[in-house]
């Protein structure tokens, strides 16, 4: 050894040896605590499986009586079957309603987990208030409405929506307001959820919300459209109309949107003037929102919109054309010759999707007047747009001979073998 | 000259030393950050959440994009089993990419396809398409059919074709679980705005069996080379890449499974094909690109969304494979060196690049020199035998110690292998993966680097021993 040996100093000798030390220490901790948690958990399970076994048959005949819950248990049964129960009831609620969730609510209130669970909506832990919040809605117990609208001013966001969405499943009438109100919370999850108690509450909730609209910010104004346009109520339609020149682009390519949602054939005429709008989002949903509409005088503003210098609109505009049944597609049909290529290529992938062009390739037999000549014009059109994939494939794969003969001349492909 | 050898052998001595310990001082860190992570995670995840981002209309559509060359045996099966995932609305759009086998025929008469002439916008330049399949009873299911360009490519035009604000990338081989979408969704759900990029786990299907598309019965292979990588997996995602999440500088997200913002990808050019590793490049120049323009953006990984794949079965493909990762790792750092230690890049040029060069890239060698150096030293004397055994006792234990902390993050959280038998071999692989396994890695990450020197690339094909059937035994892949 040389006396510049650092790494055999005793000081770098020790460290080492304390560093393994440490490391094997917290190998071995690691290894018990697999071992522990692991054990512990299976035997968790095989206790909850067990109860589960014992407890169900007895809680399955008292949903279907009217005795209390306590007759229906075996002696022993405590606080700590009390996760085996919830589970039970609600399984059964995923698949029942009507008598047996009452009947489930009042087990919850008559064993004491109602309660049980308002404690625990109090605890420091933001996860287990979220939870409690969760649990009293699944139960359905009127007895935490008071409580869960406390909750809905807690600091956690996760607290607020949980609570929000308990009161929605709850279904008071009162839970409206609350349920509101939490669509002010900024994130776009929150407002999914609670979205979607809202439309479950349908009309009701639209008469809140109109009361409410003037007062929310932008982004819950913007989910309260959305959720007009999905309960398709025509209250909402008045202010819908009115948000279609909002200064905010937003607004009005959501209001379109919800316009088109509730489907009043009477909102044409506004709908069809958004074709014009500045915004391009605005006259995309303003197309979109037409093809929802049961009408037809929008179709001469849809076929103009194909030649708009946005892809979605012209897109938007096609499919709208394409749902309007037979008068789109004449529309569309006629945008075959315009000057605009984009507006051509749209209108051949709707009529492709609608099995307008299909129809054609069979009247290339047909012997009713002019139907094949009009066929062949189609067909023509399509050659010169080189819009010819599905054609090129028909004219190889058409059981009619006689039809692959006459795609074949038109495609300038060899003629087909017999 | 003698004294100096002898300096110079002390002096490198002391650093691997010190290298050592910083290495795995970072390695202990992500440890921690990623334990208390996953605890949170597991806390605050409740599975009515997963239920409303089911029934919501408000849910964002997402278009999965499958590119697939030469995948004939498996392609059917894989759409077959995309389309029955449990999500709102959805599309699947498969890329065939060249195919030389009858990939595109197998897909045109499962399926009942017809040639389409469909219009759609190439935001981002690829190879010619040679035309797009769709059937009017399946509107959510498009194929392209293009000329062979790479994965890259593929993507690319799945982008261009895809129509929904979100895009998953699956490789054509691979398995996503049922609620895979609707979990991977949740943080767009949750910052609409700023979420460009989420990643999911990808766990190891060979062993398992897998039944109409899905992954029925999870065991361990009895082939070991497969157990090292569920091992190295474990590792690799939940003590990796939760914690470079949980920093906001994640830079990888695997191919094979991850859930993009399109419009951010299109905006920085779509894939890029000169890359070895696709992933790793987009994910850091979408890092780069919402960096310089100084935008608020989140790239993060779910523990819990599964894809489950196909890894490696003997050695050959292995080495193959960790070569052109690494190399593709080298490729990225290299053509982004400008973010490293670059204050404007944030934690990602402060941290992570510096950390993805000094350990991940010149980890190898200090590890390979290291062992050789160490060896000489006690050979010849300049350290003596017991140091020399301490030494090598620690580098084993502390690499033990890292896999036993991610097998304990999975008891802690997921427990996707249930049985106590497979628990046991994750522990003494976890044990035995350092003796040899480990080192064997080192090697061929050298040899990457060599590689990388000399400009050379290539993918290589991936050798599949095919999942296991159900009711089958699980079998040694060949």
């Amino acid at each position: 050894m040389t006396d510049v040996d650092l790494l055999s100093t005793e000081a770098v000798y020790e460290l080492i040896v304390q560093v393994l030390w440490i490391v094997t220490t917290f190998f071995l901790g690691m290894l018990l605590l697999i071992i522990i948690n692991k054990a512990w958990r299976e035997s968790r399970e095989g206790f909850s499986s067990r109860r589960r076994r014992e407890l169900e048959p007895g809680l399955f005949k008292y949903v279907m009586s009217t005795e209390p819950v306590g007759a229906f248990l075996p002696p022993g049964t405590g606080e700590r079957d009390w996760p085996v129960i919830e589970q039970i009831f609600f399984d059964l609620l995923r698949v029942a309603r009507g008598n047996v969730s009452a009947r489930a609510r009042e087990a919850f209130e008559g064993l004491g987990i109602v309660d049980h669970y308002l404690v625990r909506l109090e605890s420091r832990r933001w996860w287990q208030r979220a939870d409690a919040a969760e649990k009293l809605g699944l139960m359905g117990s009127e007895k935490a409405t008071q409580s869960l609208i406390a909750r809905m001013s807690d600091p956690m966001p996760e607290v607020r929506v949980r609570a929000a969405q308990a009161l929605g499943g709850i279904g008071t009438v009162e839970s409206l307001r609350p349920l509101v109100a939490a669509l002010r919370d900024s994130g776009r999850w929150s407002a999914i959820r609670v979205a979607g108690m809202l439309i479950g509450a349908g009309d009701d909730a639209v008469d809140v919300l109109l009361e409410e609209f003037d007062r929310l910010p932008a982004h819950a104004k913007i989910s309260a459209i959305d959720i007009f346009g999905r309960i398709k109520s025509l209250r909402a339609s008045k202010l819908l109309r009115q948000l279609l020149v909002a200064p905010e682009a937003d607004l009005r390519a959501r209001a379109a949107y919800a316009l088109g949602m509730i489907g009043d054939p009477t909102a044409a005429g506004v709908l069809s003037a958004c074709l014009h709008d500045k915004e391009w989002s605005v006259r995309a949903m303003a197309a979109k929102a037409l093809g929802r509409l049961r009408e037809s005088e929008s179709i001469p503003a849809l076929a103009e919109t194909l030649a708009d210098p946005q892809w979605w609109v012209r897109s938007n505009a096609a499919e709208a054309l394409k749902s309007k049944g037979g008068a789109g597609q004449e529309a569309l049909l006629r945008t075959l010759d315009s000057d605009d290529p984009y507006a051509a290529q749209q209108s051949v992938q709707m009529l492709q999707e609608s099995g307008v062009l299909d129809a054609f390739v069979g009247m290339l037999t047909s012997t009713v007047a002019g139907e094949q000549t009009r066929a062949l014009g189609v067909m023509a059109k399509l050659v010169k747009l080189r819009r010819i994939d599905l054609l090129t494939e028909v004219a190889r794969d058409h059981p009619d001979r006689m039809i692959r003969q006459r795609l074949a001349t038109l495609l300038g492909l060899p003629a087909p073998s017999a | 000259m003698h004294r100096i050898l002898v300096d110079t052998v002390i002096f490198f001595n002391d650093f691997v030393l010190v290298y050592f310990l910083a290495l795995n001082a970072t390695y202990l860190f992500l440890f921690l950050v990623s334990l208390i992570e996953v605890l949170k995670f597991v806390k605050r995840t409740f599975f009515s959440d997963y239920q409303h981002i089911l029934a919501s209309d408000l849910t964002w559509p997402i278009s999965i994009l499958v590119p697939a060359h030469n995948e004939e045996k498996s392609i059917v099966e894989t759409v077959r089993s995309l389309q029955m995932v449990n999500y709102g609305e959805f599309e699947v759009v498969v890329v065939n990419d060249g195919s030389t086998d009858r990939t595109l025929k197998s897909l045109i008469d499962a399926f009942e396809l017809r040639r389409l002439d469909k219009v759609y916008r190439r935001s981002i330049p690829t190879k010619e398409i040679r035309g797009l399949y769709g059937n009017l009873m399946m509107p959510h299911l498009i194929v392209i059919d293009k000329v062979k360009g790479g994965k890259s490519d593929a993507l690319n035009a799945g982008i261009n074709v895809a129509r929904f604000p979100l895009f998953c990338s699956v490789d054509a081989d691979s398995i996503i679980e049922d609620n895979a979408l609707l979990r991977v969704v949740k943080p767009f759900m949750e910052h609409p705005t700023e979420m460009v990029a989420v990643g999911g786990i990808v766990r190891i299907a060979n062993g398992c069996a897998v039944h109409e598309g899905r992954v029925t019965d999870i065991r361990l292979p009895d082939n070991p080379l497969p157990v090292f990588q569920v091992v190295e997996y474990l590792r690799a995602f939940l003590t990796g890449r939760i914690g470079w999440s949980v920093m906001r500088s994640l830079l990888i997200i695997s191919g094979a499974f991850g859930l993009y913002k399109k419009s951010e990808v299109i905006e920085i050019g779509g894939y890029d094909s000169t890359s070895d590793t696709e992933d790793l490049e987009l994910v850091v120049r979408l890092h780069e690109n919402c960096r310089r323009k100084k935008k608020p953006y989140r790239i993060v990984f779910v523990p819990d969304p599964v894809c489950w794949t196909e890894v490696p079965t003997n050695l050959r493909v292995l080495i193959r494979q960790r070569n052109r990762w690494h190399r593709g790792l080298l490729q990225s750092l290299w053509r982004h060196k400008a973010m490293l230690f670059n204050p404007s890049f944030g934690i990602v040029g402060a941290v992570a690049f510096p950390y993805f060069l000094f350990f991940e890239t010149l980890g190898p060698f200090v590890e390979i020199l290291g062992y050789l150096v160490v060896t000489i030293s006690a050979i010849v004397g300049i350290i003596n035998w017991e140091f020399f055994f301490l030494f090598f006792a620690l580098a084993v234990f502390y690499g033990v110690f890292l896999s036993i902390a991610a097998i304990l993050l999975e008891e802690l959280s997921f427990r996707r292998y249930p049985g106590w038998l497979d628990l046991t071999k994750l522990v003494v692989f976890g044990v035995i993966e350092n003796f040899g396994y480990r080192q064997i890695l080192s090697l061929c990450k050298v040899q990457a680097f060599w590689q990388f020197l000399t400009n050379s690339r290539g993918w290589g094909d991936m050798e599949r021993g095919g999942f296991r059937k159900r009711g089958t035994a699980a079998s040694p892949a060949p």
